[in-house]
């Protein structure tokens, strides 16, 4: 009979597992003794990461009931995501405001509203346009670390050499073409050597060009509008540049961005004049930029000069997804980030404004960047926006990027791919948006429950 | 059953147990769960929702998912014969007694060993437009076309330009037919010298003899090639992956069948959706496959027959 | 011009197209190697330079310090390799045994079954797959990773019956006469002659996992966790682009092993592949 060392074998074999499951278990190291240890993931890297990392110290240091262990993670939505779905997350995730609407529909996350009350933190302590996007359903998901608002940045030695008023930047979408043609040079083999302007450099915002056509790409609820007059309007204005510039010059130029935070960056290195950036592009320049780079923030253009001001408010911020095993302690957390010691130093540290409503005193007179105040007042200003929190927001931006990139290969025009872009997507928002419909008041519930 | 028939089947199951229960966990668990989660609106973390018919619905008018299988299959079209072809015509050479020829193998070989992230990551660069070594090495070469024939052809922006894209991966992937070419130099070892001798004494050349006397031979291995090849398209996932940043390529040129399930189901968080296009996907390999072995079992050569 | 001339020029031109075809090969990794070692600037210019101006080793280091957990990346992988390849070897060697040399009833029927199931690619199966590890608890463990190759995968219960069939059936039936069970057989016999199968499903396998990336992808959540595959593309596209001296360089030190591996196992690898190649 062979069933004896079949035994023996099956015993190794599931030995062998065994082992592995034990050996598998990464061993937590046992920091932080016997306090709670809250796990803390974080997207940045880095000097951001260093910011955060100095302050996880001192907060470790402050008291003696919680520990955060402060983990960098790199694509950090998906993996949240994923964990949170494996029932093993970590108890605060640093994502960005544009993803709460994603997140919260899919019960990723837990409400704030409760502890946000017991700890006295309410809208009134943050700027409107930073606590909004944190708002989706009614309901509180995150709070800020921190936030940007994007502006036009233009290099002044260019303007200069292209005979204009250094100091006087654009202010509608005619002025900035206008500029654009002025600046715009290319060599004898018909390469572009410096463009003035380029919406798909850096691309980053191609789904929210809408804001300075005045208008959005969706209705707020239940309807894209991709082929709606303000997207339209700036559609148009992106098909401009291939029909002014040419589709080959464009391509190649593109070709010869790839690498953002080095000396190679088209801004930097004066291949490109104006440019649609953020507060952080003040480190980046100090960094990679020819010693004596000449700068200036703007609000953008836009088509109509009463919505000169607008800009899109950005926020980094934190949220507890749900089944995360120390909820208070992670709340403690981030309600001891929100003191505005706490947040002014992060904010100082990573170089950008502040998301609460009062500002100390010294804030602006500490920060290196000169510029910091035009972005803060645009964060301000009731013409800012934020990210539509529509529910398929992530593919409609891809596919807008799509579209866009179509468009400035002239392979589409921009009715063609406005029309496409609609259709799909609306398609795609409306069955999510129904099949929401469908267990909306049950989700309410067990948000209220927790 | 005999007391023996029995005691083997016995013996013969608890052999193949592990396999028994990989099968049932790892395929036919998950077949059959995908086709329930097809029918259902289910993002990871809450309850599967039922909905009918309502993705493939939705899946038939969506233009993505049919693009997806267009480049899918349109790679496979244009790899999979050119890798066969260029993997022949190497075991061919490399077959033929030459110093060297053991170094040669190797150096063929090595490319296929190359880990898919670390060949999107090479490639990407390889490829780049601008800085790339292929247009380095064919700018030369369309200066002389341009010389000569008055034209001003410029190297393709690879990885940029939707028409150049996918023939890009396909020179990636070109890179790493060392495999096929051992799985067919292996194959040229059972063509019976007899027959090669044969085939001189009629005044064969080396090519002819190629063609009349190889590939027949051979034909099985092709078959099997072809086919591992057409269900490898179906999991190009890693290199335009890594070489789009994540994305899907100008145009969505490099948006592939594994790549729509991925994004589908872990970046829109559509599972429900991404199982309907997975279980599409399936029926598609099958049906191919079917065919296929129906067409070969008329035209592939097999020694023992 | 005499017969010997033609065929001796036939083969000076064979050789040539072999010399050029093995420069075309080996030029991607020289490409590798040499922008690992160039400055940043020089990976930039237009048109590229072949060679650095000077040779930056410096880069390496750095290169492990910027994808930071360089060390405990390689250290999974390789727990990962080990586990699935003790898993693999033992599963598919049992089950192709029981495919090749026990008689049973509906044995080759069910065989169908092994072949059928390696049409399957793995995105199809992924997401319902990700759910069930998540059922038993398992997602952001290795778990996912190693423990499906206990369940012998179908490629590799087909490559090693085909060889457990090449070998002669007297064999086992000369060891039953002696008394022995299946089991001794499989053991004692059969195994000890299989023995360049069994490597070479061992370095399929190895390789396979090095090379994962998909699976890692949706099954890790834990950046401490990660492959090398999996920290080299997450250090690919993180933010704020590409340094291509250093992206080059780590991209060499996860190939130097395979490499290296290869070269120590070489006879094993061409003779392995040459066995696949479909003679079933």
């Amino acid at each position: 009979m062979p069933a004896p060392r079949v035994l023996i074998f099956g015993v190794l074999f599931v030995g062998i597992v065994v082992f592995g499951f034990w050996l598998g278990e990464t061993a937590d190291d046992q920091v932080g003794g016997d306090r709670i240890v809250i796990e803390y993931w974080e997207k940045w890297t880095g000097p951001e990461r260093q910011a955060m990392a100095d302050l996880v110290d001192e907060f470790n240091a402050s008291q003696d009931r919680v520990y955060v262990k402060f983990l960098s993670v790199s694509s950090i939505t998906r993996k949240l995501m994923l964990a949170t779905a494996g029932g093993n997350p970590p108890d605060v995730a640093g994502i960005w405001a544009a993803d709460l609407p994603v997140f919260s529909t899919n019960g990723a996350l837990t409400p704030l509203n409760p502890y946000a009350e017991r700890a006295g933190i309410e809208a009134g302590d943050y700027l409107p346009s930073v606590w909004a996007q944190l708002v989706v359903y009614d309901r509180l998901w995150a709070l800020p670390t921190t936030p940007s608002a994007n502006a036009l940045h233009w290099n002044k030695r260019l303007f200069r050499e292209a005979g204009l008023d250094p100091d006087k930047p654009p202010r509608t979408i005619a002025e900035l073409e206008a500029y654009n043609d002025r600046i715009t040079r290319f060599n004898d083999k018909g390469d572009i050597v410096v463009l003035g302007h380029l919406p798909t450099e850096p691309g980053w915002w191609n789904a929210n060009w809408s804001f300075w056509f005045g208008g959005d790409v969706w209705n707020g609820e239940d309807a894209v509008t991709a082929t709606g007059e303000a997207n339209m309007a700036a559609l148009d204005w992106i098909a401009s540049y291939p029909e002014r510039y040419g589709v080959g010059p464009l391509l190649g130029f593109r070709q010869l961005s790839g690498v953002f935070a080095s000396p190679e960056n088209p801004f930097f290195r004066g291949r490109v004049a104006m440019a649609l950036q953020g507060p952080w592009m003040y480190n980046f320049i100090q960094n990679f930029a020819p010693e004596d780079f000449e700068w200036g923030v703007a609000p953008f253009p836009s088509l109509k000069a009463e919505n000169y001001g607008t800009s899109l408010v950005e926020c980094d911020c934190l949220v507890i997804p749900r089944g995360a095993k120390h909820p208070e302690e992670a709340f403690a957390f981030i309600a001891w980030l929100q003191e505005p010691a706490q947040m002014e130093r992060l904010c100082l540290a990573q170089l950008k404004f502040s998301p609460l409503a009062q500002v100390s005193e010294n804030f602006y007179a500490r920060h290196p960047n000169p510029h910091i105040r035009v972005y803060r007042e645009l964060a301000e200003s009731p013409l800012a926006r934020f990210r539509p929190q529509m529910l398929t927001f992530n593919e409609f931006s891809a596919d807008m990027g799509s579209a866009i990139d179509d468009i400035m290969r002239g392979a589409e025009s921009p009715e063609q791919a406005a029309e496409i872009l609609q259709e799909r997507q609306q398609g795609l928002f409306r069955r999510k948006y129904d099949n929401w419909q469908k267990v909306r008041e049950e989700r309410m519930k067990e948000w209220d429950q927790q | 059953m005999t007391r023996h028939e029995k005691r083997n089947l016995r013996v013969g199951l608890i052999f193949i147990s592990p396999w028994l229960a990989g099968f049932i966990l790892m395929s036919l668990y998950p077949l059959i769960s995908s086709a329930y989660y097809s029918l259902t609106d289910y993002s990871v973390l809450s309850k599967p929702v039922y909905t009918g018919l309502d993705n493939y619905r939705a899946l038939m008018s969506d233009e993505l998912f049919w693009q997806s299988l267009w480049n899918t299959f349109y790679f496979a079209a244009l790899s999979i014969p050119i890798n066969l072809v260029a993997a022949i015509l190497l075991a061919v050479l490399l077959n033929v007694d030459l110093p060297g020829k053991k170094i040669f193998r190797t150096v063929y070989f090595l490319p296929s060993l190359v880990p898919m992230v670390c060949l999107g990551v090479l490639w990407q660069w390889m490829l780049n437009g601008q800085m790339g070594l292929i247009n380095q090495m064919l700018s030369p070469l369309c200066d002389v076309i341009n010389a000569v024939l008055g034209t001003s052809v410029n190297p393709p922006n690879w990885l940029a330009d939707p028409a150049y894209a996918k023939l890009g991966l396909v020179l990636a992937s070109m890179w790493g037919v060392g495999n096929a070419v051992v799985i067919f130099l292996a194959g040229l070892q059972d063509v019976p010298r007899s027959l090669y001798e044969a085939a001189e004494i009629d005044g064969c050349g080396f090519w002819r003899k190629t063609i009349h006397v190889t590939l027949p031979i051979i034909s099985p291995v092709i078959y099997f090639n072809g086919i591992m090849g057409l269900i490898g398209s179906f999991q190009v996932f890693a290199v335009p992956y890594v070489m789009t940043n994540g994305g899907e390529g100008p145009g969505r040129s490099l948006l592939f069948a594994a790549t729509y399930v991925f994004n589908k189901g872990f970046q829109a968080w559509s599972m429900g959706y991404a199982c309907a296009v997975a279980l599409i996907l399936f029926v598609i390999i099958l049906v191919l496959t079917l065919l296929a072995t129906y067409v070969a079992e008329r035209h592939i050569y097999y020694a023992g027959k | 011009m005499s017969s010997k001339t033609a065929q001796l020029l036939q083969r000076f031109c064979l050789y040539v197209l072999l010399l050029v075809g093995a420069v075309v090969f080996i030029l991607p990794f020289a490409w590798m190697l040499s922008t690992s070692l160039k400055p940043l600037n020089e990976t930039m210019t237009v048109p590229p330079r072949w060679l650095p101006s000077h040779i930056q080793w410096d880069n390496y280091p750095r290169a492990i310090e910027e994808m930071k957990m360089f060390w405990r990346y390689t250290g999974n992988t390789v727990y990962l390799c080990a586990m699935t390849v003790i898993g693999t070897v033992l599963s598919s060697a049992l089950a192709a045994y029981g495919f090749s040399r026990i008689e049973w009833r509906g044995r080759d029927k069910v065989f169908v079954l092994v072949l059928a199931t390696m049409m399957i690619p793995f995105p199809v199966v992924m997401v319902p797959l990700y759910t069930l590890f998540r059922e038993l608890g398992w997602i952001g463990s290795f778990k996912p990773l190693w423990v499906p190759s206990f369940m012998a995968g179908a490629f590799n219960v087909f490559l090693l019956r085909q060889f457990f069939l090449t070998l002669p059936k007297e064999l086992s039936e000369a060891a039953k006469i002696d008394g022995a069970s299946e089991w001794q057989i499989f053991c004692q016999v059969v195994l000890p002659l299989a023995k360049p199968a069994l490597i070479v499903v061992a370095l399929f396998q190895f390789m396979a996992t090095w090379n994962d990336f998909l699976g890692p992808l949706i099954y890790l959540t834990d950046q401490s966790d990660f492959t090398l595959a999996l920290g080299l593309q997450a250090y690919q596209s993180r933010e704020g682009g590409t340094d291509w001296h250093y992206l080059m360089a780590a991209s060499t030190l996860v190939v130097i092993p395979v490499v290296v591996l290869f070269f120590f196992t070489q006879r094993y690898f061409v003779e392995g592949i040459a066995t696949t190649g479909g003679k079933g």
